[in-house]
């Protein structure tokens, strides 16, 4: 089958976010067909080129999202008026009320402004179909104008009645760059339209064209998200006004329930990302987890021989930058050395930037404090138990070798997306002590420690109690090293797309128009039981017959909210 | 439980002794909080069945050090991240019941137990979510809603975990109590930080300067040479003056608007060519005009003011050098409006006031322009054509600030219609010698009787003119057309 994969500033792009695993999963499934619809994010990225695609991408469409043509396309009376009423639903959708507030301003349910949203939205994209081009009217006075009445009108946000003339221009141009994809021209029949399947790969402005696809023609939407877009929007926090903040973060949130909302099935990276996005109205039903997937095979030699280790070396592997607390791990190694005084620490990574920098300037002086050289006897040279080594070097020359180092990893962030590091030495057999932080747990699952973060004496008696007791670090690193191939693997990631694309194209089939030979459409090529319009499972959409019996009338009694079950004709005897 | 909230601080510890007095104090705390945690707790508020987020850490973490494993026991553990030896020895058994693989870590056994009695009395706030609040302050009132909060508290190192010790069973319902108890004042928001505002700078100042220097040296050259040499100085001159204009044009406040994007079109194809056409035409046209009614023209131009074909260099002179004036007051303007952006809070109280400040900003630049006029005039011993030359001139201004603001459309065509009014006012008086075709020529044989020769440019770009004024007045006061440049947000 044909799938269009949707991405942002990432794959195909040399420089792009996600392109390795974007990478891999193509090249996982070579029996389906590709085609990639990419945006880029910079004309830099543009102009590093693309990697090396395999055969099984078709087709590459590219667009820039950083800059627009202003076409010149001249409005006639009706499209303008056409897109001042979709504009300004669309402006009164994000004045009413906020999409992650369920109780806030607005008088209205939230599913209805969900749906003005929505339809808003739409409205704009057939208007920029039907008129080759939106640009020039997303920044053209009337967008302003719309705006500003959405904000003055009674009932919008606090925030967004403060807005002054500068904070609508900032809104409108940012919804002008938000709004890009619109303007493509993908959504023809030999572009999206050609495609039985979208694959989204990050929320935001790649779910866009999955959205209008789906609008035009019905393709199912799979969204993939490793981080959460709205998260990301809120913490870029910029400096601009209120008004402007609480009108994006209406528009990026009512956009991510949108997503959610038309998408067959949602697909979070880690339960952190997960939480995210039941938050933001993603139905539960439609959640499934997928671990985002790495290369095993680097460390599968250091994983089946766990005696390489050295038994009184704990291992710390990472980026070096001040969220990862380096400065506690050295305060915990102090009091481990009060008990073992034979354990060494190894910190391996790069500097991340400037203050990652001075940083490791930082933890080095503190090293050199707490732990003064020491040397075996009286003649020879004396040496710190801390090493700070980089990867790379004669002693590591290989990621694998430095978790082969130590027999404990250690890691001590304060702050943690999915903890990489953390799977590698799962990946490694090595038995772990990590912060209670971010995805931690989920991902070590009973196979290692976890203390709380920001503090150096339970990670100290953690390490402690692992370095004394051989047995118990081996029986919880091979634990590790099973739970991370069963999970965190490049060959788990890629099957479970694969499950995931067949049960979305067996669920939702596109319905085409099948031609024969003379290129005439074929009466009866699709039997009308194939395809079934409408979500008659729907609560608000019900297909009851007049007349009907009276237990047919209540709303459904479900274990999961009914909102968005796909139509399964199995429903109907049900009935 | 004050300290509690310690757990996120963002900063990170810089020396041992505050890290250990304070990870001390925490860990000190602990007895006295378990205790007032475990018997205010109500039963129900943080159900197990129904806190999805914690069914992860319920169902995959038995193997934690005591300090977070104890997730089944968190209605009333919440408040002890890290429990002491012996302070709840019922748990502690519980915990290890619980425990179903082999990896279960109980490292305390081997310390000893009098190290992790706690050294000081905790001292007990009554609110720790006001202490959390307080922490992360700006934060909390810059926030426009919940889920900002949230995402900050994330990126601090808030967990779920942290957060159900604030009695919240996620961060998300902690964020959103912050959020309910900000105090938002409802006075006057702070005034708005001002635009950046583009500044006067040296170069283009000087490139405007150019032009008109350039075009005063070909006059006196014309003035000056003779023959052949005079030829070539008027050819050298015109193209130094076309390259010079060029310049001055491609920086800044008469420069096409930079926040158009690149590779979008700057001009309307042919503006350029058809500005070009009308200053060749008053430079030639009045003379060539003269001429044809008389019978000629007999020769070609010999750039004198006296010739068969007379040309007309003050007109030219004083356009040339008003770049400088038309590049000040479109400056002025965009300042101007800039700034009153940043005042207004309604589109048509905007636009309002922008009014009168185009309509002065016009005014300045035609004074400006009959004031170079005259001064040529005067300087080249030649009449100054006020009437065909400030029309003219306020043509192209008005032309160039639309350009400038992103308005291509209307310029090109007003412009292109203008040089088409000229060149057929010519031509029909060329046609009028075709036999059987004199009426071709008597309107404009009328004018020029009536009014002279400047009589047919000045009409044209007069009514030119009037169009893109009327025109700049609905669009430049637009505060679309002063939008600042492109920021991420």
């Amino acid at each position: 089958m044909r799938i269009g994969l949707l991405t942002e500033g990432g794959y195909p792009y040399v420089s792009g976010d996600a392109r390795l695993w974007c990478d891999r999963l193509v090249r996982g499934l070579g029996q389906h067909e590709f085609d990639v619809y990419a945006l880029s994010r910079s004309e830099r990225q543009e102009n590093e080129g693309w990697i090396a695609l395999p055969p099984q991408v078709g087709r590459v469409w590219t667009a820039p999202l950083w800059t627009a043509e202003d076409d010149g396309t001249i409005y006639g009376r009706r499209a303008r008026r056409r897109f001042a009423e979709c504009y300004g639903e669309l402006a009164a959708a994000l004045c009413a009320g906020n999409a992650g507030d369920p109780s806030g301003a607005s008088g209205e349910s939230p599913a209805a402004e969900a749906d003005r949203f929505g339809s808003a939205l739409y409205g704009l994209a057939e208007l920029a179909r039907d008129e080759r081009g939106l640009v020039g009217a997303l920044r053209s006075e009337a967008a302003v104008r719309a705006l500003e009445r959405a904000c003055r009108a009674p009932g919008a946000l606090g925030a967004a009645r403060e807005a002054r003339v500068p904070d609508l221009l900032a809104v409108a141009a940012h919804l002008e760059r938000a709004l890009r994809p619109l303007s493509l021209d993908w959504y023809e029949d030999d572009g999206l339209g050609s495609v039985d399947l979208c694959h989204a790969t990050t929320g935001g402005s790649a779910a866009l064209p999955g959205l209008l696809a789906h609008h035009f023609h019905g393709v199912p939407l799979l969204l993939t998200e490793y981080g959460v877009r709205l998260r990301t929007h809120y913490l870029a926090g910029t400096d601009a006004s209120p008004a402007v903040r609480s009108l994006l973060a209406a528009f990026h949130g009512r956009l991510a329930a949108e997503s959610y909302d038309r998408a067959a099935i949602v697909t979070p990276g880690n339960a952190h990302a997960r939480r995210w996005q039941e938050r933001c109205g993603a139905d539960r039903a439609k959640l499934r987890t997928v671990y985002p997937g790495m290369d095993a095979s680097r460390f599968a030699e250091v994983g089946e021989s766990p005696q390489s280790a050295d038994p009184d070396t704990l291992v710390w592997v990472g980026r070096v930058e001040p969220a990862k607390d380096l400065v506690s791990l050295l305060h915990a190694f102090a009091e481990i050395r009060k008990e073992a005084p034979k354990t060494l620490l190894r910190i391996v990574g790069a500097p991340d930037g400037p203050d990652g920098e001075a940083y490791l300037g930082h933890c080095r002086a503190l090293a050199a404090q707490l732990f003064p050289d020491e040397a075996e006897g009286l003649h020879a040279v004396g040496d710190n138990p801390v090493s700070f080594e980089e990867i790379g070097g004669p002693e590591l020359p290989s990621l694998a070798d430095a978790y082969a180092a130590g027999a404990v990893t250690v890691l001590a962030s304060v702050v943690e997306g999915f903890p990489i590091s953390l799977v590698e030495a799962m990946f490694c057999g090595r038995a772990t002590v990590s912060t209670d932080v971010g995805a931690v747990v989920e991902v070590i699952g009973g196979t290692g420690l976890v203390v709380p973060p920001r503090n150096p004496r339970a990670l100290a008696e953690a390490c402690l109690a692992l370095l004394r007791d051989p047995a118990r670090r081996e029986r919880l690193g091979a634990a590790a090293r099973a739970r991370a191939l069963e999970l965190f693997t490049v060959e788990q990631n890629t099957t479970a797309f694969h499950g995931i694309y067949l049960e979305i194209v067996s669920h939702t089939p596109v319905s085409r128009v099948v031609l024969d030979d003379a290129g005439e459409p074929l009466p009866f090529a699709v039997p009308a039981e194939a395809h079934v319009p409408g979500r008659w499972t729907h609560p608000a959409a019900r297909v009851v017959a007049r007349g009907g019996p009276g237990w047919a009338k209540g709303a459904p009694v479900r274990a999961t909210p009914p909102r968005t079950t796909p139509p399964m004709p199995a429903t109907e005897g049900a009935r | 439980m004050s300290d509690l909230g310690a757990l996120d601080r963002p900063g990170t510890p810089d020396s041992p002794g505050s890290w250990d007095e304070r990870s001390q104090g925490w860990l000190a705390g602990e007895t006295s909080g378990s205790h007032t945690a475990g018997g205010e707790t109500a039963p129900g508020t943080r159900g197990g069945d129904d806190a999805p987020a914690h069914t992860y850490a319920h169902a995959e973490t038995p193997a934690h050090t005591r300090a977070v494993a104890e997730a089944p026991q968190r209605e009333r553990a919440d408040a002890e991240p890290l429990a002491p030896v012996g302070a709840d020895a019922k748990s502690l058994t519980r915990a290890r019941a619980d425990a179903e693989t082999p990896a279960h870590t109980r490292a305390d056994t081997d310390l000893p137990a009098a190290r992790r009695q706690p050294a000081a009395p905790r001292r007990a706030a009554a609110d720790p979510v006001k202490a959390l609040m307080h922490r992360h302050r700006e934060l909390c009132e810059r926030a426009v809603d919940p889920l900002e909060i949230a995402a900050g508290l994330e990126a601090h190192g808030v967990t779920d975990r942290t957060a159900a010790r604030f009695r919240h069973r996620d961060v998300f319902s902690l964020a959103e109590e912050m959020y309910a108890r900000v105090p938002r004042d409802t006075g006057a928001p702070a005034r708005p930080a001002a635009l950046d505002v583009a500044r006067a700078r040296a170069d283009w100042a000087l490139l405007t300067l150019l032009p008109g220097a350039l075009c005063a040296a070909t006059v006196a050259a014309l003035h000056l040479t003779h023959g052949q040499a005079r030829a070539l100085a008027a050819a050298v001159g015109v193209l130094a003056v076309a390259l010079a204009l060029r310049a001055a044009l491609t920086r800044g406040p008469l420069a096409a608007a930079d926040r158009r994007p690149p590779g979008s079109l700057a001009h309307a194809p042919g503006s350029r060519a058809c500005t070009y056409w009308l200053l060749a035409y008053a430079l030639l046209g009045d003379g060539l005009l003269d001429a044809a009614l008389a019978g000629g023209p007999d020769g070609p131009p010999t750039g004198t003011a006296d010739g068969p074909w007379p040309l007309a260099t003050a007109p030219v002179l004083a356009l040339t050098l008003a770049c400088a004036p038309a590049a000040w007051s479109a400056h002025l303007f965009a300042v101007r409006a800039r700034r009153r952006l940043t005042a207004s809070r309604a589109l048509e109280e905007y636009s309002a006031s922008v009014r009168p400040l185009l309509i002065g900003m016009f005014a300045l630049f035609l004074c400006a322009l009959t004031a170079l006029l005259a001064v040529c005039g005067a300087a080249l011993g030649e009449p100054a054509d006020y009437a065909q030359t400030v029309t003219l001139g306020a043509l192209l201004l008005l032309a160039r600030l639309l350009t400038t603001h992103g308005f291509t459309h209307a310029p090109a065509l007003v412009l292109t219609a203008t040089v088409m009014t000229e060149a057929t006012a010519t031509a029909t008086v060329f046609a009028g010698r075709l036999p059987g075709c004199g009426f071709l020529a008597t309107p404009v044989e009328t004018l020029v009787d009536h009014w002279g020769p400047g009589s047919v440019p000045a009409l044209a770009c007069g009514a030119a003119a009037l169009a893109l004024l009327i025109h700049a007045t609905r669009t430049l006061t637009r505060a679309s057309a002063h939008a600042p440049e492109d920021r991420p947000c």
